[in-house]
C-alpha cells in the first residue's frame, strides 16, 4: 500500500507540475466566476441560477472528465516513452501495484478537483440571490423551484396490448392494413396502433374528466411544503389563442368518487395554458392522504373545443419536495465522480498498450460515444428499417457495452431540481463504476503486466 | 554453487510485423557471475549488453532460456528489492528535484521515513549534488543526471548492483569516483554487474569479463589473463642514473633483448583531478556538481539493516575533510618503489606466466601493451580514497583478493 501510495502522490505531483492539472484548474477558475456574470437564461431569477449551474456543472465535468483522460494516459505512457518505468518497475513493487497507484493519483486528483469546483458552484449558486434585486415572489419560486430537490411521480403507462391485438386481427380480418398502414411491416403497425391506444388513455376529450392516481406520495414535510403538478398540453385543433382552459382537482378524490368523507383538502384549480409549454400547478402537500394516495383529475370543458392530450413521455407528473438542494448537489457531484472513475480506468486501459495520441484518441472516441449515446441510438433507430440486424449486432452492442454518460448527467436533474435518487446513484456506482469501470481496469492490469516495457534497441 | 547472476541459453530474437525473426539480438548467453564480484559486460554498440540486462530485470521477456538473479526471478519484490540499477541513461521525473527524487524510490523499496531521509542526505552528499538538491531535475545537466541516478540505484543498500554505462557523462572525477565506489562496494561483499564499452573503465574495476558481439560472448575470463602479455615486461623504478640506465641495457643485450628507457607520463585523470581539487580549495564557485570523495557510508557496512542507522548517524564527513590531504600526492611520477628488486616478484618475473583463458577468438589483447606486472606496493589496501583518487593503485597481478587484483594502468615504462 505504501508503495502505491508513493506511486500515487508521485502521479499527482506530475499532473500538477507539469501544468497538464493546471491548464484546466486556471481555465475553471477563470470561466466560472464569468459564467455567474454572464448566465441570464430566461431573465427570471430561477432562469439565472438554472443557466449558471447548468452550464458551470456541464463545464467542470466536461473539463474534468479531459483533465482525468489525459492524466491517466500522460502518466503511463510517459513513463514507458520517457523510460522512468525501467527505474520504476525494477524496484520492488509489482506491475499492477504501479497501475493501481496511479489510478489512485487521477482519482484523488479528481476528487479534490470535483469537490473544489463544485463547491464553488455551489457557493455561487446560493448566494447570487443575495446580490441579485429579488422581488418575495422571485424568492418563493426559487425555493419551491431550484433550491430543492423534487421527487417526480409519473403516471404508469396503461397496458394496451389486448386492445392492440384485437383491433390488428379486425384489420387484418377486413383486409385493411394496407390501406391504414401502407408499406409498414407488422412490427411497425403493432407499434403505432400501442401509441395510438396509449395516447387515448391520456387524453380528455370535450367535456370530460381524466383522472390520474398515485400512492406512496411521500413528502418530507406535508405541512410546510408546496406539490407541484407540472404538465404539457397537446392539441387536436389548436385554438387560435394557442390558449387551452382546464378545470383541474388535485388530493384525495376518492371522497368524491365514493361519497365517503375524507379529511384532506381537495384543491380546485381553473386556469389557461398556452399549448406545447410546461407549466406548473402549486398546491400545498397537505392534499396528501395519510396513505400517500393522490389524484389528479383534469377536466376539459366544452368552451376549450378541442380534444387534449397529455404527451406520452413528460405529458404530466407530480412533484414534490423530496430532499435539500445540497444533499441533490452533492449526488450530482458523485454521478460526475462516477464518470470520471470509469474515465480513469479507460484511460489506464488505452495507454496500457497504446502510445499517448492513440491512447486519448480511443478514450476521446469513447467518451463521445458515451456522451451522445442516447442521440446516437435514436438516429441509429431510424435507420434500423434498412440496416436493422448488421446494426443490432454491431453498434448498438458496442454503445450499450460503453457507459451511457448522458443518461447520468446531474444537470438533467440539478436544472429542474429534480431529486436524484440513491437508487439512481446506486444503478450508476454498480453499472460504471464496479462493472465496466473494474472490468476495464483489470483488462490494463492483465495488458500492462505481460507487456514488454522496454523498446526494441539492437 | 549459488550464482548472483545466471543466464542460461538466454535469448532474444526481435522479429518483424509478420513475426518472423530479424534479429539475434542476445543469442544463446550463459553467464555466471559469482557473489562478490565485479564482472564487465563488454562489447560495441548493440552488441546485446543492455538487452542482456533488461531480460535479466524482466523488461524484456526473452524469447528463449531464463535468467535468475540472486538466485530468484529478477521481477519478484523479494528479489528487486535487493537490486540497484542504473539504465543506461539516467530516466528521471524531470519534474521532482534530486532529494523527491531519492524519497520516491526509497518510498518504492518501502523504506521509512527516518531511514529514507538519512539516506537520501548521504547519498546526496556522497554525489555531490546537495547543493542543487531542490532543484528540478529536469534542469540538471548529463552527469548531475547520472550522479543523481547513481544515488537512486544504491538508496536501498543493494547486494546485486547492475550498472549500465555509469561514467557516460560524468567527468572524469565523477568516473573517478563511481570507479572508486565500485571497487569499495565489491570489498563490502556486494556484487556488480558494469556494463559498459569504455574499456579502460572496466579494466580499472573488474574482476572478471565477457565480451559480447552480436549477442553472443566472444571472450570471457579473468581481466588479468586476458590482458597479460607474457612476452614483456616492464620494470618500473626511481629516478636512474645514465650510467646505471646503460649497465641494464648491457645487461639485456646479453640476454638478446632490447628495451626502452624513458621517463613514465603522468596521467591525464590523474593531473585532470589534481587541478580541479586544487581550485576547489580556492574556493571556485561553480553551478554544477560539486565532486567529493567520500561514499555513502551506509553502503560500505559490512553489516545489514540494523547497523545501518547508527552508521548513518555517525558518518557524515565534513567537505572541507577531503580537500586536505590532496597536496601531499603531488603530480608527481610514482615513486613508491622499491630500490632493490623484491625477491618473490623477481624469482615469479622469471617464471612463465599462465596462459589466458580464452573462448572462441582471440581476446582483445591491449595493443599498447602498458599493462604488465609492476612492483607490489607496500601500503596499499587500506588507504584513503584520496590516495586512490591519485592513481596510485597499480596492479600487482599476483593476489587473488578481489580487492587487488583489479587491473589499474601502471603507467607507461
Amino acid at each position: 500500500m505504501r508503495r502505491m501510495w508513493a506511486v500515487a502522490t508521485n502521479t499527482i505531483r506530475q499532473a500538477l507540475r507539469m501544468k497538464v492539472a493546471a491548464i484546466f484548474i486556471v481555465l475553471l477558475l477563470v470561466l466560472l466566476p464569468v459564467l455567474v456574470c454572464t448566465a441570464s437564461g430566461d431573465g427570471t431569477l430561477k432562469g439565472r441560477l438554472q443557466t449558471f449551474v447548468s452550464y458551470g456543472l456541464s463545464l467542470t465535468s466536461l473539463l474534468l472528465s479531459l483533465l482525468t483522460i489525459i492524466v491517466s494516459v500522460y502518466s503511463i505512457t510517459s513513463d514507458i516513452e520517457h523510460r522512468q518505468i525501467y527505474t520504476v518497475v525494477t524496484k520492488p513493487i509489482r506491475r499492477y501495484e504501479l497501475i493501481v497507484g496511479k489510478f489512485l493519483g487521477v482519482i484523488v486528483l479528481d476528487v479534490a478537483l470535483l469537490t473544489l469546483f463544485a463547491g464553488i458552484i455551489y457557493g455561487c449558486a446560493v448566494l447570487v440571490p443575495r446580490f441579485v434585486r429579488t422581488s418575495p415572489e422571485d424568492r418563493t419560486q426559487i425555493d419551491n423551484e431550484f433550491y430543492t430537490a423534487r421527487a417526480s411521480l409519473v403516471p404508469p403507462q396503461v397496458d394496451v396490448s389486448e386492445e392492440v391485438k384485437a383491433l390488428y386481427r379486425k384489420l387484418e380480418a377486413e383486409d385493411q392494413l394496407e390501406a391504414a398502414f401502407p408499406r409498414s411491416t407488422p412490427v411497425e403497425i403493432r407499434k403505432q396502433l400501442t401509441r395510438r391506444f396509449q395516447l387515448e388513455k391520456r387524453a380528455a376529450d370535450v367535456g370530460r374528466v381524466r383522472i390520474w392516481e398515485f400512492r406512496n406520495v411521500r413528502p418530507s414535510d406535508p405541512n410546510q411544503q408546496s406539490l407541484f403538478v407540472r404538465f404539457k398540453y397537446d392539441v387536436s385543433v389548436t385554438p387560435a389563442d394557442e390558449q387551452v382552459y382546464g378545470d383541474w382537482r388535485i388530493g384525495d378524490l376518492r371522497g368524491l368518487q365514493n361519497g365517503t368523507p375524507v379529511d384532506t383538502p381537495v384543491w380546485r384549480v381553473s386556469r389557461r395554458d398556452p399549448v406545447r409549454k410546461f407549466r406548473e400547478i402549486e398546491v400545498p402537500a397537505s392534499v396528501v392522504a395519510k396513505d400517500g394516495y393522490l389524484a389528479v383529475g383534469f377536466m376539459n370543458p366544452t368552451w376549450n373545443e378541442t380534444v387534449v392530450l397529455f404527451p406520452v413521455e413528460d405529458g404530466l407528473e407530480v412533484l414534490y419536495k423530496a430532499d435539500s438542494f445540497l444533499a441533490n448537489f452533492v449526488r450530482g457531484a458523485l454521478l460526475i465522480l462516477f464518470r470520471l472513475v470509469f474515465l480513469a480506468c479507460l484511460g489506464m486501459m488505452a495507454a496500457s498498450f497504446l502510445s499517448f495520441p492513440g491512447a486519448i484518441l480511443f478514450c476521446l472516441a469513447v467518451f463521445v460515444t458515451g456522451a451522445t449515446s442516447s442521440g446516437i441510438l435514436e438516429s441509429f433507430g431510424y435507420m434500423s428499417k434498412n440496416v436493422g440486424i448488421v446494426y443490432r449486432y454491431t453498434i448498438e452492442a458496442v454503445i450499450h457495452l460503453l457507459p451511457q454518460f448522458d443518461q447520468s448527467n446531474p444537470t438533467q436533474f440539478l436544472v429542474p431540481a429534480r431529486l436524484i435518487s440513491w437508487t439512481l446513484i446506486g444503478r450508476v456506482a454498480l453499472g460504471m463504476v464496479c462493472l465496466k469501470g473494474a472490468v476495464v481496469l483489470i483488462l490494463a492490469l492483465v495488458i500492462f503486466s505481460f507487456r514488454e516495457l522496454a523498446k526494441v534497441v539492437v | 554453487m549459488d550464482y548472483a547472476i545466471e543466464t542460461v541459453a538466454l535469448t532474444k530474437v526481435f522479429s518483424d510485423w509478420w513475426g518472423r525473426a530479424k534479429v539475434y539480438a542476445v543469442d544463446d548467453l550463459n553467464l555466471q557471475i559469482r557473489p562478490n564480484e565485479v564482472f564487465g559486460l563488454l562489447g560495441p554498440n548493440g552488441s546485446g549488453k543492455t538487452t542482456t540486462i533488461k531480460m535479466l530485470l524482466g523488461l524484456l521477456h526473452p524469447t528463449k532460456g531464463h535468467s535468475l538473479i540472486l538466485g530468484g526471478d529478477g521481477t519478484h519484490p523479494k528479489i528487486s528489492a535487493r537490486v540497484g540499477f542504473l539504465p543506461e541513461e539516467s530516466y528521471l521525473y524531470r519534474f521532482l528535484n534530486a532529494r523527491e527524487t531519492l524519497d520516491f524510490y526509497g518510498r518504492l523499496f518501502g523504506l521509512d521515513s527516518k531511514t529514507r531521509e538519512m539516506r537520501t542526505e548521504a547519498l546526496l552528499e556522497m554525489v555531490g549534488l546537495k547543493a542543487v538538491a531542490s532543484r528540478p531535475v529536469g534542469t540538471y545537466s548529463k552527469g548531475m543526471a547520472r550522479r543523481i541516478g547513481l544515488a537512486q540505484a544504491l538508496i536501498n543498500d543493494p547486494d546485486l548492483l547492475i550498472l549500465d554505462e555509469p561514467t557516460t557523462g560524468l567527468d572524469p572525477i565523477g568516473t573517478r569516483q563511481i570507479k572508486d565506489l565500485i571497487i569499495k562496494l565489491a570489498e563490502r561483499g556486494k556484487t556488480v554487474l558494469l556494463c559498459s564499452h569504455l574499456l579502460a573503465d572496466v579494466e580499472d574495476v573488474c574482476d572478471r569479463i565477457a565480451i559480447l558481439y552480436g549477442g553472443k560472448v566472444r571472450a570471457h575470463g579473468r581481466v588479468k589473463d586476458l590482458l597479460q602479455r607474457t612476452n614483456k615486461r616492464q620494470i618500473l623504478t626511481d629516478s636512474l642514473s645514465d650510467a646505471t640506465a646503460e649497465r641494464i641495457r648491457e645487461l639485456l643485450r646479453q640476454e638478446h633483448a632490447e628495451c626502452e628507457i624513458s621517463s613514465p607520463m603522468e596521467r591525464l585523470e590523474t593531473f585532470f583531478i589534481n587541478t580541479v581539487t586544487e581550485a576547489q580549495q580556492h574556493a571556485t564557485p561553480t553551478s554544477g556538481a560539486v565532486s567529493t570523495t567520500q561514499i555513502g557510508e551506509f553502503l560500505t557496512v559490512g553489516a545489514r539493516q540494523g547497523d545501518i542507522l547508527d552508521e548513518l548517524v555517525a558518518a557524515p564527513v565534513s567537505e572541507t575533510a577531503q580537500t586536505g590531504p590532496v597536496q601531499t600526492d603531488k603530480p608527481a611520477p610514482r615513486e613508491a618503489v622499491t630500490p632493490e628488486p623484491d625477491k618473490d616478484l623477481l624469482s615469479k618475473l622469471t617464471q612463465p606466466a599462465s596462459s589466458p583463458t580464452v573462448e572462441a577468438v582471440t581476446p582483445d589483447r591491449k595493443p599498447s601493451g602498458d599493462v604488465p606486472e609492476t612492483p607490489l606496493q607496500p601500503e596499499r589496501v587500506k588507504k584513503s580514497v584520496l590516495d586512490e583518487l591519485t592513481g596510485r593503485r597499480q596492479s600487482d597481478g599476483s593476489t587473488v583478493q578481489p580487492s587487488e587484483d583489479r587491473a589499474e594502468d601502471g603507467g607507461h615504462a
